[in-house]
């Protein structure tokens, strides 16, 4: 998910020309030649944690220097695999991005044999998408701000994140920045349980959604922007990230989450096509999916990591800030990839029909 | 006199060929994808002429331009006036203020916005306090946010061609009017605005045709009546790598605004527009 995604807003500039000149001219800081590998995500701390816990160890176990770039927009894997001018290797990203490239065939399927068998089993399998792997778990969460409602009389469930005369003040939703709709939280909301969301019945959560519309203040465009709002009290409660939130929380932020009934979702490690360093690509995935160095990663960035035994490497405490932690994990329920992203007869996913309904429905106000 | 005029036209040949290469070029690959999937199509078209949400959007976008254009003109136009009255000195620090926007980071400025005009904001604690409003207006996340945001950084578009033709206008003119007994408004009605009308006509139509193509600011600082037209091409080509429609969609925004300059070029005339023409 584009848990980096405004700063591909900060880079695009004012402009619709801009956006879409984009994809002639684009500037490639990095080079994936001999000896380098380019490895591609959202930035940020997360990143910084990669490139020192991660980056760092694996050009020195290996003599291969790890180049990091972002943002990994698939508007850039495009035009670089039509280009026949590949500068990436590995791409960190959501799985609606994983599921648009590999609809357009810009992702290479993941080899899983050439990864070290015992980490492959300590991923859950449903984190093992023919074309990506899981790396580290993200949620959107009910996030508050602990100004408005003091921990323990917030709102725990998404029935009281809709109900703005239990709980008022202004919501905060996302709309754009590649995030599909929120509908299976729309759904329940509405009544539905967190384990009967599949197959989403897509009329009750847009009406569900018509009830939300009302009450949202702003429709963020950024994870960040939706922190920001929601510590400065321009909504009170929202749908975000919450290990941004948590990190948040830990910098002294008026904000919290609460994981109840939180979808879950992974940022995966995913090949780009006609990368001239897939072995080393993979490689350095089976070097960064080792439980250890994702129970380090975790501790610095609070993202879940993907590997079970990661909770080996780390105290109670460290864990229940994490949202893959066992007593938080029960409590959520995961994205369906299948629902979302399986193409129809004329080639569209739900996804694509979502997102297009998303705008119409948003700009018919 | 013809000779030198061909001579002269060799100098813009360099900004000619750039420009042909890096905004022609792409413009008409744009126009080639939106017809072709890969085989010729026009099913982009009949989604664009199906769905009314494009139409709707390409309103938002000009109801947005036009109200930054008319505020950036009330504002803009009284500054560029005063900056032809101070002295020198004044002007730079003038001009200095005026460029400060182009200076701070977009999303900086967005959040920015948020401290000073949110419902915890600065203006709203201040209006609270004074007893002029009970509870926070709403100045954010709707038209007039996206107004604010919008004209704080196209003001400078609009008073630099306004301030360029105001410095050309002979003071003498001013003066000759009120020896013949015109009163200062009357000198200024009939003299200076319409001598100022050529920076009128160019600062209007470089704000709005910039308006038109913004989407970061509308993003961020508006609500949903404020999506536009450039909102939806940046998600079709990013998000759902749906290229031909995205080109679809900016051929349309692109189309709208050529239509609109034809039209303002046919009402004002050219040479206003461009301000080399006697006003």
């Amino acid at each position: 998910m584009a848990i980096k995604r405004r700063g591909f807003l900060a880079g695009v500039g004012a402009g619709a020309g801009m956006a879409a000149v984009g994809p002639f001219f684009h500037v490639r800081p990095a080079r994936a030649d001999k000896g380098e590998l380019v490895v591609v995500s959202w930035g940020g701390d997360y990143d910084d944690a990669l490139r020192e816990l991660v980056g760092e160890p694996y050009a020195k176990a290996t003599g291969i220097k790890v180049k990091f770039d972002t943002p990994p927009e698939n508007a850039k894997v495009k035009a670089m695999v039509e280009a026949k001018n590949v500068s990436w290797d590995i791409l960190l990203t959501d799985i609606p991005a994983v599921l648009s490239l590999a609809k357009d065939k810009l992702l290479e399927p993941l080899d899983y044999g050439a990864l070290d068998k015992k980490l492959v089993e300590a991923i859950p399998a449903g984190l093992r998408h023919p074309y990506a792997v899981g790396q580290r778990i993200y949620a959107f969460n009910i996030v508050y701000n602990t100004k408005a409602f003091p921990k323990g009389k917030h709102p725990t469930t998404w029935a009281d994140v809709w109900d703005a005369k239990k709980f008022p003040g202004g919501r905060t939703f996302n709309f754009r920045g590649g995030i599909a709709p929120q509908l299976e939280i729309a759904l329940i909301a509405d009544g539905v349980a967190m384990d009967k969301v599949y197959p989403l019945d897509v009329e009750r959560a847009w009406k569900s959604m018509d009830r939300l519309k009302p009450i949202v203040s702003k429709w963020y465009v950024s994870h960040a922007e939706a922190i920001q709002l929601i510590a400065a009290g321009e909504a009170v409660v929202g749908c975000t990230i919450g290990s941004r939130a948590t990190s948040a929380r830990k910098a002294g932020g008026a904000v919290d989450v609460d994981y109840n009934q939180g979808k879950v979702s992974p940022d995966n490690w995913c090949l780009v096509k006609d990368s001239a360093n897939k072995k080393v690509a993979l490689d350095f995935i089976n070097f960064a999916l080792d439980p250890k160095r994702q129970a380090e990663v975790s501790k610095r960035v609070p993202y879940g990591p993907s590997n079970k035994d990661a909770f080996a490497h780390l105290t109670p405490a460290e864990a229940a800030d994490l949202n893959t932690a066992p007593d938080n994990i029960k409590k959520q329920f995961w994205w369906d990839v299948a629902w979302w992203g399986t193409p129809g007869a004329d080639g569209k996913t739900e996804r694509d029909r979502q997102a297009e309904r998303y705008a119409q429905w948003m700009v018919k106000g | 006199m013809r000779y030198w005029r061909s001579r002269e036209a060799l100098l813009v040949l360099p900004a000619l060929a750039v420009y042909a290469l890096l905004y022609l070029y792409p413009l008409s690959r744009l126009g080639v994808w939106s017809v072709f999937d890969p085989e010729p199509t026009l099913k982009n078209y009949r989604q664009l002429i199906a769905d009314p949400v494009y139409a709707k959007a390409l309103l938002n976008t000009l109801e947005v331009s036009f109200w930054v254009t008319v505020c950036a003109l009330g504002l803009g136009y009284p500054l560029a006036y005063l900056m032809t009255t101070v002295s020198a000195r004044a002007r730079v620090w003038l001009m200095a203020l005026i460029m400060v926007p182009f200076w701070t980071s977009i999303l900086v400025r967005s959040f920015a916005w948020v401290v000073i005009l949110g419902t915890n904001g600065i203006v709203n604690k201040t209006l609270i306090v004074l007893g002029l409003i009970e509870a926070p207006v709403r100045l954010l996340y709707n038209l007039i946010g996206v107004e604010i945001g919008m004209v704080h950084v196209l003001l400078p578009f609009m008073i630099f061609p306004l301030y360029g033709v105001m410095t050309q206008i002979d003071p003498a003119l001013l003066r000759a009017g009120r020896s013949l007994g015109a009163p200062p408004w009357r000198a200024f009605v009939h003299i200076f605005l319409p001598l100022s009308l050529p920076g009128v006509a160019a600062g209007c139509v470089l704000v709005f045709l910039m308006a038109v193509g913004f989407y970061i600011t509308p993003a961020l600082l508006g609500g949903p009546q404020q999506i536009t037209l450039a909102t939806l091409i940046e998600m079709q080509v990013s998000d759902m790598l749906n290229w031909g429609f995205g080109a679809t969609l900016s051929v349309l925004l692109v189309g709208a605004v050529a239509t609109l300059f034809v039209i303002f070029t046919a009402a004002l005339g050219l040479d206003r527009l461009t301000g080399t023409g006697k006003a």
